[in-house]
C-alpha cells in the first residue's frame, strides 16, 4: 500500500531534490524520433524549508523548462525530483494530485496565467474544490478570506475579473491562488519582473513575510541580479541548460544567513530587518 | 437590453435593404411572368395587357414597391402569379419544412462537430488529430449534389429510409408517435446531407478555437494546480472557446438555408428550395423576393441569436456600470 506522499520530516531542512535532471525535446515525423533540444541537462539543486534559493541565467538557457519540470507540466527525460523521500516523477492521479498541491508555480505574465471567464472569488476557490472537497463553506471561506489576508488582497477584487486588475493586483491574485492550498513550495518563474519598481517591492516584501510566516522554500528564477540578491539566500547559475559549477557566487553562500540586503537609490533596512522601500503604487 | 434594441433596429433597417435591392434587382432582370404568357399562341395579347393592368405589372418600379409594402403590412407578401395565392401563406408554409430540416441539421451538425473537434485538439499530431482532418478533407473536398446522390443511392438500394417527402401516403391514418417516426424517417436523408456539408466546417473552427485555448496560459497555470484534465476541459477551455463557436453558431444557422436549397431538390422535400427555382424558372417575382427576405431573415436572426448567447456567457463584453 502506498503511504501518502508528505514532505521529509522537519529535522531535514531539505524539503525538494533536484538530482540530474535532464529534458530533451525531441523532434517527432511518421517515420522517426530524434531529439532536437536539450532543455537541461544534469541539473542538480536542492530546496529548503524557509529559505529561497534563486536561479538566474540568460533568457533562454533553460530556467523556465526547470520550473515547468518541477511541477511536472513536462515530464523530465532522465533524473529524478525528490520529494518525501519518493521520486515524484511518474506518479499515478492520486499522488501527483497532493504532490501537486503542495508545489505550486507562479508565472511571470499573470494576466494569461488567472482564467479570464473566472471572477477572482471563483480562481482562488478553484485550488480548494480540487484539493480540498470535502471542506465545509465556511471553512472554504475562512481560507479564502485568509489566503486574501496574506496576499494582501482587498475583499472588494473578489468579484471582479482578471482583466479588470492591475499587473500588480493580478500577481497578488496568482499568490493568493498558490497560499489557499496552503503549499509548501513556491516556484516563482520571473514573477516579479514584469511589475513596476514599486510593485516589484510590495510583493517583495510580501513574499518575505510569507516565506518566514509559513516556512515556505521558493525557486526564485530571475535575470534580475538586485533581486537575487535581495530575496534569495543562495543563488545558482544556469547556462544552456546547466547550472554553472564555477559560477561566481554573488553574495553569501550560506544558506542559513538571512538574504544580504542591497544598497540601492530605492531600498533601505528598516528596524525590523531588510525590507524595500519605495513610493506606493498608485494601483495597490 | 438597450443594446438589444439597439441590434433589432439595425436588422429591421438591413431587412428593408434587403427587400429593396432583391425588389429592383429582379426587376430589372429581362423578361418577366407575362412575356411567357405572351409566348403561348393559346392567350390573345389583350389578355396578358389586360392582367398585366390587374396585377399593377406596368405601373412604374416605386408604385409597385410601395404596394408590394402595402401588402406586406395586410400580410399576404405580394400575389404569386403563377399559383394564384397571395405569397405569405405560400412560403410560410413551405418555410417551415425548411426550418424543420435545417434545425434538425444544425443540431446534427453540432452535435458531430463538437467531439470531433474538442477529440482532434486534445490529441494534436497524433493519429486520432490525423486521420480526423483526412476524413474532414474528404468531406469537404465532395461537391453536396454528390453527397445527396450517394444518400439516395444508399436510400434507394437498402430501403432503409424513403427516398423524398416528408411524410408517408398512409401517414394521416397513423398515431400521433407513429406520425413522429414517420416523419423523423423521411427527415433523416435530407437532414444527414446538409449536416455533413457543413459539419467540416464547424469541426475545422472547433478544432482551431480549442488549438488556441489549450495552449493557453492559464490553462497550463490550471494544469500545474493540479485541476484534473475534465473539469480542466469544461471549466476552462470550453468556456473560453466558446465565444468563436457562437459566432459561428449564428453563422451556421443563416447560411445552412442557403445549402438546404440544393439538397431539398435532389431529395424532394417539400421546403423552399423546390418553391424557389419554380418560381425563378416562371418569372413569379414576389415569391422569389419572399423567400430572400425569408433567408435574410434566418441570417440575422442567427446572428442576433449568437450576440444575445455572447451576452450571457461572456461577462467581458458586458457594459460596465460604474
Amino acid at each position: 500500500m502506498q503511504t501518502k506522499l508528505q514532505p521529509m520530516p522537519s529535522a531535514n531542512p531539505v524539503i525538494l531534490s533536484v538530482r540530474n535532471l535532464s529534458l530533451q525535446y525531441a523532434h517527432k515525423t511518421p517515420f522517426e524520433s530524434r531529439t532536437a533540444v536539450t532543455a537541461l541537462s544534469n541539473v542538480s539543486l536542492d530546496l529548503v524549508r524557509g529559505k529561497t534559493l534563486a536561479l538566474v541565467g540568460p533568457s533562454g538557457c533553460g530556467k523556465s523548462s526547470l520550473a515547468r519540470c518541477l511541477v511536472l507540466l513536462e515530464k523530465p527525460s532522465f533524473g529524478q525530483i525528490l520529494y518525501g523521500g519518493r521520486d515524484v516523477i511518474g506518479l499515478k492521479s492520486k499522488e501527483l494530485k497532493d504532490f501537486r498541491r503542495d508545489i505550486h508555480l507562479i508565472f511571470q505574465d499573470s494576466a494569461s496565467a488567472l482564467n479570464p471567464g473566472m471572477t477572482i472569488e471563483e480562481v482562488l476557490l478553484e485550488p480548494l474544490d480540487i484539493h480540498e472537497p470535502t471542506l465545509g463553506k465556511k471553512d472554504r471561506f475562512l481560507r479564502l478570506v485568509s489566503a486574501c489576508e496574506q496576499a494582501a488582497l482587498s475583499s472588494k477584487w473578489l468579484t471582479r475579473r482578471p482583466d479588470e486588475l492591475s499587473g500588480g493586483q493580478r500577481q497578488r491574485v496568482a499568490i493568493a491562488r498558490s497560499l489557499v492550498a496552503r503549499p509548501k513550495i513556491l516556484i516563482l518563474d520571473e514573477a516579479l519582473s514584469a511589475l513596476d519598481l514599486s510593485t516589484q517591492s510590495h510583493i517583495a516584501n510580501l513574499l518575505m513575510d510569507l516565506q518566514s510566516a509559513h516556512s515556505l522554500a521558493y525557486l526564485f528564477i530571475t535575470h534580475d541580479l538586485r533581486m537575487a540578491r535581495l530575496l534569495a539566500h543562495d543563488v545558482l547559475a544556469m547556462k544552456a541548460g546547466q547550472i554553472l559549477d564555477s559560477a561566481p557566487r554573488l553574495f553569501t553562500p550560506d544558506i542559513h544567513a538571512g538574504p544580504t540586503p542591497i544598497g540601492t537609490v530605492s531600498t533601505a533596512k528598516d528596524t525590523e530587518g531588510m525590507r524595500l522601500h519605495v513610493m506606493p503604487s498608485v494601483n495597490e | 437590453m438597450r443594446q438589444l434594441a439597439w441590434r433589432l433596429g439595425q436588422s429591421i433597417l438591413l431587412l428593408v435593404g434587403v427587400s429593396l435591392c432583391s425588389f429592383v434587382l429582379l426587376s430589372a432582370a429581362p423578361g418577366n411572368f407575362f412575356d411567357e404568357l405572351k409566348l403561348n399562341p393559346q392567350i390573345s395579347s389583350a389578355t396578358v395587357s389586360a392582367l398585366q393592368a390587374q396585377y399593377g405589372a406596368n405601373r412604374p418600379l416605386p408604385e409597385r414597391y410601395a404596394r408590394w409594402v402595402a401588402s406586406i403590412v395586410r400580410g399576404d407578401w405580394g400575389y404569386s402569379l403563377s399559383y394564384h395565392s397571395p405569397v405569405g401563406g405560400l412560403v410560410w408554409q413551405r418555410a417551415r419544412n425548411t426550418l424543420l430540416l435545417t434545425t434538425f441539421a444544425v443540431l446534427l451538425a453540432w452535435m458531430v462537430a463538437l467531439p470531433w473537434g474538442i477529440a482532434e485538439a486534445l490529441h494534436k499530431g497524433g493519429w486520432i488529430d490525423r486521420t480526423g482532418e483526412v476524413i474532414l478533407a474528404l468531406l469537404l473536398a465532395m461537391p453536396d449534389v454528390l453527397l445527396a446522390l450517394l444518400l439516395l443511392l444508399l436510400a434507394a438500394r437498402t430501403g432503409w429510409f424513403p427516398t423524398g417527402g416528408m411524410s408517408s401516403t398512409d401517414a394521416a391514418e397513423l398515431s400521433a408517435a407513429a406520425k413522429a417516426w414517420d416523419l423523423a424517417r423521411h427527415l433523416f436523408l435530407p437532414a444527414t446531407a446538409l449536416a455533413l456539408t457543413t459539419m467540416p466546417i464547424l469541426a475545422r473552427h472547433v478544432r482551431s478555437a480549442m488549438v488556441g485555448v489549450l495552449d493557453a496560459p492559464f490553462l497550463t497555470a490550471a494544469r500545474g494546480h493540479g485541476i484534473p484534465k475534465f473539469r480542466l476541459l469544461s471549466r476552462y477551455a470550453l468556456p473560453v472557446a466558446l465565444n468563436s463557436l457562437i459566432s459561428l453558431f449564428g453563422f451556421s444557422v443563416g447560411s445552412l438555408l442557403s445549402i438546404s436549397l440544393l439538397v431539398e431538390i435532389i431529395l424532394s422535400w417539400p421546403g423552399l428550395g423546390p418553391l424557389v427555382v419554380e418560381a425563378v424558372l416562371a418569372r413569379d417575382i414576389y415569391v422569389v423576393v419572399a423567400a430572400t427576405m425569408f433567408s435574410a431573415a434566418c441570417l440575422i436572426v442567427g446572428n442576433l441569436l449568437a450576440d444575445v448567447l455572447l451576452y450571457c456567457t461572456d461577462p467581458r463584453i458586458r457594459p460596465v456600470h460604474s
